[in-house]
């Protein structure tokens, strides 16, 4: 009997994306062993393996990233394998030029959009999947998990494909309702329409997560304070702004935090299209780190742009993350 | 009455929306090689064939790239997975200085923009001599999933009541058979859950497949798909294809988590 509860009440942390820490995290279960000293490094030994590996794997880039970015590091110094210190200059080289500041501009308006756009339209089909009649429902959540489990790159190739100047069933699709002008119509012509189609395209495979994660926080509000609400005469606007908001608000901030830290970063959807053109025009800071440091191969510049990444999306995550862990920790 | 069936209306639209691309992408692939790339309008293919994916199959450099994508990925995971358990099983079931600290580590480890450490790994590679090595994707997709991995392994290890795992060891087990025969099979839909995930991640990768492998028979398929035009064209119907078998592996995983999770979804309902 308790085996079936345990596997039920694990399994809806299933639904649990990367990085989304489990939503049921009973208190550990601490207990004291009396025993040898083998019995006392057990946990330790058993901890080893994965300490080793994260501060070797992801500790020491994170150190190597800031070292690099006092280094001049470019091809001819990594070939010798010199080290040449320059302080600030890779910083001063890259704040000096104006293309990094259109650039973080652009990667800050791009995920606002883009997250607001996922969360909002998230939400809005949690609570409409909450009123549909379930053959409905369970349509619209197929439908979502095909969209979900296409593997990035794949869909980058279909919307390419939908998207195509000439044969696209899109521009065809337009001209057929009358829009004329649309025959050969090229979405890539400008960096603010390639980014658009990007972030369509973000959307799109975003939604289904945001969807059902904030659908099954909804189902998991007790039933009785809508009964009491509805008792008390409330307007639907009212109950959504009395019952159901309070009770989905820490879920919703958590996956818009997730939603930022993964959007922020994209590069695959964009450098597919465009490869950040026309003209740099749809350039993001992860594809001028890219362009910097791996085409061109200005090591330590690129390093400086990781770092000063890094410190943008810190600045934007920085309050929830400290709430977050202050909650987890009190939690542990 | 009404709202209701303007909500239903809605929520078939949305469908229609999300399944499109699925739509497109198979029955583009399905079209016979004239009809893809045409004028006219073509909303529902005709005629039907499989050559697109026999040209797909048979294109240079697609088996291998699916065959590295399957080794890089299936390698990372397990190993992920591994060190994960036992990370979990040390941070849930036992008592030790420096737990709460680990338990934190992994929880920003997590977080970590991997994108921003592009620099710092592609110089480690190098110095490692791992540079065009498929050993340098693994061990950058065992990083990027391991902290996931032991975070959420943790929580179900942590839904696991210790008792049962105590009353095995009363019973005469060790502690590697009361690990054994009670807490690893009751692990085992948290175990697919966590290891489709990760699979999903790694499968998905494409930046540092593309930085840190530049030899064609080494890539893994999402870049030899980025590339698909140099071996296309413009043969859209093949590079269609070619998604699709893409699709497949990814779509299969899912399916498996997603029973469990309308389990997980209705177990809770029930509960009430």
């Amino acid at each position: 009997m308790t085996a079936v509860k345990t596997t039920e009440t694990a399994a809806p942390a299933g639904e649990i994306p990367p990085a989304l820490p489990p939503a049921v995290t009973g208190g550990a279960r601490k207990r004291r062993r009396r025993g040898g000293a083998f019995d006392r490094a057990l946990p330790y030994l058993l901890l080893a393996p994965a300490l080793i590996a994260i501060l070797w794997l992801i500790g020491f880039p994170v150190v190597s990233v800031f070292v690099t970015s006092f280094r001049q590091l470019n091809l001819g110094e990594l070939v010798r394998g010199e080290i040449v210190w320059t302080g600030f200059d890779n910083y001063v080289t890259v704040l000096k030029d104006e293309r990094f500041w259109t650039v973080s501009l652009r990667t800050i308006v791009f995920t606002v959009a883009v997250v607001g756009a996922s969360v909002g339209a998230g939400l809005l089909i949690a609570l409409l999947m909450r009123v549909l009649t379930p053959w409905v429902r369970v349509a619209l959540q197929i439908a979502m998990l095909c969209a979900w489990a296409m593997p990035i790159l794949a869909s980058t190739t279909v919307y390419q494909w939908m998207f195509d100047q000439n044969y696209g069933i899109l521009n065809k699709t337009l001209v057929q309702l009358g829009f004329d002008s649309y025959a050969n119509y090229s979405w890539f012509s400008s960096g603010t329409s390639t980014l658009s189609v990007v972030g369509l395209l973000i959307v799109w495979q975003a939604i289904p997560f945001l969807a059902f994660s904030l659908y099954a926080g909804l189902v998991g509000i007790p039933r009785d304070l809508y009964e009491a609400a509805g008792i008390d005469g409330a307007s639907g606007w009212q109950t959504f702004r009395a019952v159901t908001w309070p009770e989905i608000r820490s879920l919703l901030m958590m996956v818009t935090f997730l939603s930022t830290l993964w959007d922020f970063k994209v590069f695959a959807q964009i450098w597919v299209f465009k490869e950040g053109g026309p003209s740099g025009e749809s350039t993001t800071l992860a594809v001028l780190q890219y362009l910097e440091g791996i085409a061109k191969s200005h090591f330590g510049v690129a390093a400086a742009i990781s770092v000063l990444m890094m410190l943008i999306l810190g600045l934007i995550t920085f309050q929830y993350l400290r709430r977050l862990l202050q909650t987890e920790e009190g939690k542990i | 009455m009404l709202k209701k069936s303007a909500a239903n209306v809605a929520g078939l639209v949305l469908a229609l929306f999300f399944l499109f691309p699925t739509y497109w992408m198979i029955t583009s692939a399905l079209k016979p090689k004239g009809s893809t790339i045409t004028s006219d309008y073509d909303l529902v293919p005709f005629s039907v064939t499989f050559s697109n994916f026999v040209t797909a199959w048979t294109k240079p450099g697609f088996l291998s790239a699916l065959g590295n994508s399957l080794v890089v990925t299936l390698t990372a995971v397990l190993a992920a997975i591994i060190v994960g358990i036992t990370a979990a099983v040390a941070m849930s079931r036992f008592a030790f200085r420096g737990r709460k600290s680990f338990v934190l580590l992994m929880l920003v480890a997590q977080m970590a923009p991997f994108e921003a450490l592009l620099i710092p790994m592609f110089l480690m590679m190098r110095d490692l001599q791992l540079y065009e090595h498929l050993t340098s994707l693994v061990l950058v997709y065992f990083a990027v999933t391991l902290p996931f991995c032991a975070w959420t392994l943790r929580g179900f290890v942590n839904g696991i009541p210790v008792e049962l795992e105590e009353a095995a060891m009363v019973d005469g087990c060790g502690r590697w058979g009361a690990f054994q025969k009670v807490t690893l099979p009751l692990l085992g839909p948290g175990l697919v859950a966590t290891s489709v995930f990760a699979f999903i991640t790694a499968w998905n990768e494409f930046l540092f497949a593309k930085v840190l492998i530049r030899s064609q028979d080494r890539e893994t398929l999402p870049v030899w798909l980025s590339g698909f035009q140099t071996a296309f064209g413009t043969d859209w119907g093949g590079a269609m294809a070619a998604s699709v078998l893409f699709t497949v592996p990814a779509l299969v995983f899912f399916l498996i988590v997603q029973r469990k999770m309308v389990a997980g979804v209705t177990a809770g309902a029930v509960k009430g």
